[in-house]
């Protein structure tokens, strides 16, 4: 056993340590990037995502061999401690590095977990920035045929992982309410025989709604996922209904699965368009007036039927950085007069900064999400490698088809051709301007979006709007938690739900 | 580093002895996104790099060029990190995934090689 000592304490060192003092440039680097947060800062980020902030120019001083063990004490110490730096050849604790970093990576040793059906395309909401729903009756078209869903559930209990999660999207996914019961009640008995938890998800606007759906739910332990973009004067420009009222008409499901199901239940998602990015307090406020203790600012997904209205859906990526900071604050207000409220996108890059635990995020992994954690299977039988990955097929691009329901094997599908192409561009460690990023071990990479933006699966970091984003949001959060030890406390309450 | 401002953009002359080609071309990617950047082997160890901005806009040499003097250094330094850290980094990763429990037979449909099908029996 050893002791464990407070910082304060390295000022006091035996004898051995003076006479063993060796010289500066006998220390060894260890794997580390490094990245300006500010004009005075920086931050080090070690291969296990393990960070300092200190001072500009420390980065250079460590690579050239100028740090001294005496007159940098603490800082020596703290890059030894954090594994930064070594004073050996092969490190003393080169087993608890390996350690760490395969609990970094842990999310891929089940293999997929979220498996999407797109029960129905069919909608009754017209969005503008929706990526691929339908307002129509015609159920034959736009549903998903029972001989999809039972080899979608076939091929979701064929998954390694245990614990799988079954999602039903639309389209508005309630307007096939009894196609999601027939899948429920077969999956759970599929679940008992191959042994499997399975944990069930409705995306759903809310407006069919009924009580006996309610109490299905309830029933059968399913989560509610909705859609909340803010006040009304927002979410009713947003969410077309022909009686202006889908803000009224999703307040009240929510309030109903709520006091059903259990206020820890039931999810609200934001979606930012143009509209929304001005208000940025006002949506944070309606998501805590609602009663949320939590709110995902997300912007806007550049797919599908999305793409068709520049004015309302396409903006500057500065634009909605500046939306985002302003909302965060707001968030932060809250926080800072006793009130737990925390933002979601945040959370998942905190929770990779100042945990040792992986996220189960798709869209910010490395490798990415798509088959690795995720598998959609469309209402028309087609598998797709991740929900972008269909949007982007309602644009008549099939490149991240997998392959087709009732036709294709669970080898062929998940270990075909296609993932082996896909897999050559989903790790951010192996990709141009990602290799050496300091905020590698917090991103992802995406290659849907990356084709669906740049062109190919690769991407284009100095002109990705992915790494714009990502960039900014990870290098303001660091700023954030220097800027005030309140903020930084916080954020680490964030992580711990 | 050698450099000149000319009409359209900067052309530097780059000590191949101080920036090696990984580093010039690692730097000047970054530059890609606003600027069309030509790299070019102008003698056996020194590097022409052509930046000029990829519209009409205005844009400021000098500033320019301190910012990609910053740059050469800071990717000179992540180069070394890279290099000088390379064996360790695999080490690292060989020993994270070496107990690693590979399924080498996925579970899957039910089939066999000589095309008997099982689930066709009544």
């Amino acid at each position: 056993m050893f002791e464990l000592k407070e910082k304060q304490s390295r000022k006091f060192k035996d004898q051995q340590f003076y006479d063993a003092v060796p010289d500066s440039a006998t220390y060894c680097l260890l794997p580390f990037r490094f990245h300006r947060i500010n004009q005075d800062k920086e931050v080090l980020v070690n291969e296990v995502g393990d960070f300092l902030l200190v001072a500009k120019g420390t980065a250079a001083r460590i690579i050239n061999r100028v740090l001294s063990k005496n007159a940098d004490e603490t800082l020596y110490a703290d890059l030894i401690a954090g594994f930064f730096i070594t004073e050996h050849v092969i490190p003393p604790m080169l087993d608890v590095i390996a350690a760490r970093y395969r609990t970094r990576k842990s999310f891929l040793d089940y293999f997929t977990a979220l498996h999407i059906f797109v029960i129905t395309l069919r909608c009754e909401h017209t969005c503008h920035y929706c990526q691929v729903s339908r307002v129509t009756e015609n159920k034959h078209a736009f549903d998903m045929r029972r001989a999809h869903i039972d080899a979608g559930i076939d091929l979701m209990m064929h998954s390694p992982n245990p614990h799988v999660t079954m999602e039903f999207q639309g389209g508005e996914a309630l307007l096939a309410f009894d196609n999601i019961v027939y899948a429920v009640e077969r999956t759970k008995r599929e679940a008992g025989r191959h042994n499997k938890q399975v944990s069930f998800v409705i995306c759903t606007n809310l407006a069919p709604l009924t009580d006996d759906m309610v109490a299905y739910c309830k029933d059968n332990r399913i989560l509610i996922s909705t859609s909340i973009d803010g006040p009304d004067y927002v979410h009713n420009q947003n969410r077309h209904r022909p009686e202006k009222n889908s803000y009224e008409v999703a307040v009240q499901g929510i309030e109903k699965c709520k006091e059903a199901l259990g206020i820890d239940r039931v999810s609200a998602l934001l979606t930012t368009t143009t509209l929304s990015l001005k208000f940025p307090h006002e949506i944070v406020d309606e998501y805590f007036k609602l009663g949320f203790r939590n709110i995902f600012l997300r912007p806007i997904s550049p797919y599908g039927f999305a793409t068709h209205n520049h004015t309302k859906n396409k903006y500057n990526t500065d634009l909605f950085l500046n939306f985002y900071k302003e909302a965060l604050n707001k968030i932060i207000d809250y926080n800072l007069k006793g009130e737990y409220f925390r933002e979601d996108y945040a959370t998942i890059i905190l929770k990779k900064m100042l945990t040792p635990f992986p996220v189960g995020y798709v869209d910010l992994q490395s490798p990415a999400g798509m088959i690795n954690s995720v598998i959609v299977f469309n209402y028309d039988g087609k598998v797709y490698a991740s929900d972008e990955a269909r949007m982007l097929a309602e644009m008549h691009d099939d490149t991240f088809m997998l392959g087709e329901l009732c036709v294709h094997s669970y080898d062929e599908i998940f270990y075909g051709d296609k993932a082996v192409q896909l897999s050559e561009a989903w790790l951010n460690e192996s990709l141009p301007g990602c290799s050496e990023c300091a905020f590698q071990s917090y991103c992802g990479s995406d290659p849907v979006l990356n084709h669906a933006t740049q062109g190919n699966m690769f991407g284009h970091r100095p002109t990705s709007v992915f790494c714009q984003k990502n960039m900014e949001i990870i290098r303001h959060l660091f700023q954030l938690m220097d800027s005030d030890r309140r903020i930084e406390k916080i954020f680490r309450t964030w992580t711990r739900n | 580093m050698e450099s000149k401002i000319t009409a359209t953009g900067l052309e530097l002359l780059i000590d191949q002895a101080l920036y090696s080609e990984d580093v010039v071309f690692k730097c000047f990617y970054w530059y890609s996104g606003t600027f069309n950047v030509e790299i070019e082997q102008s003698l056996p160890s020194q590097i022409r790099v052509i930046v000029k901005p990829k519209k009409e806009q205005a844009f400021e040499p000098e500033i320019l060029l301190e910012q990609i003097s910053k740059d050469l250094i800071d990717f000179k330094l992540r180069d070394i990190v890279t290099k000088e850290t390379t064996t360790i980094r695999e080490l690292i990763i060989a020993k994270a995934f070496a107990y690693a429990d590979f399924e080498q037979n996925p579970t899957t449909e039910v089939s066999d090689p000589v095309g008997f099908d099982p689930t066709l029996i009544q």
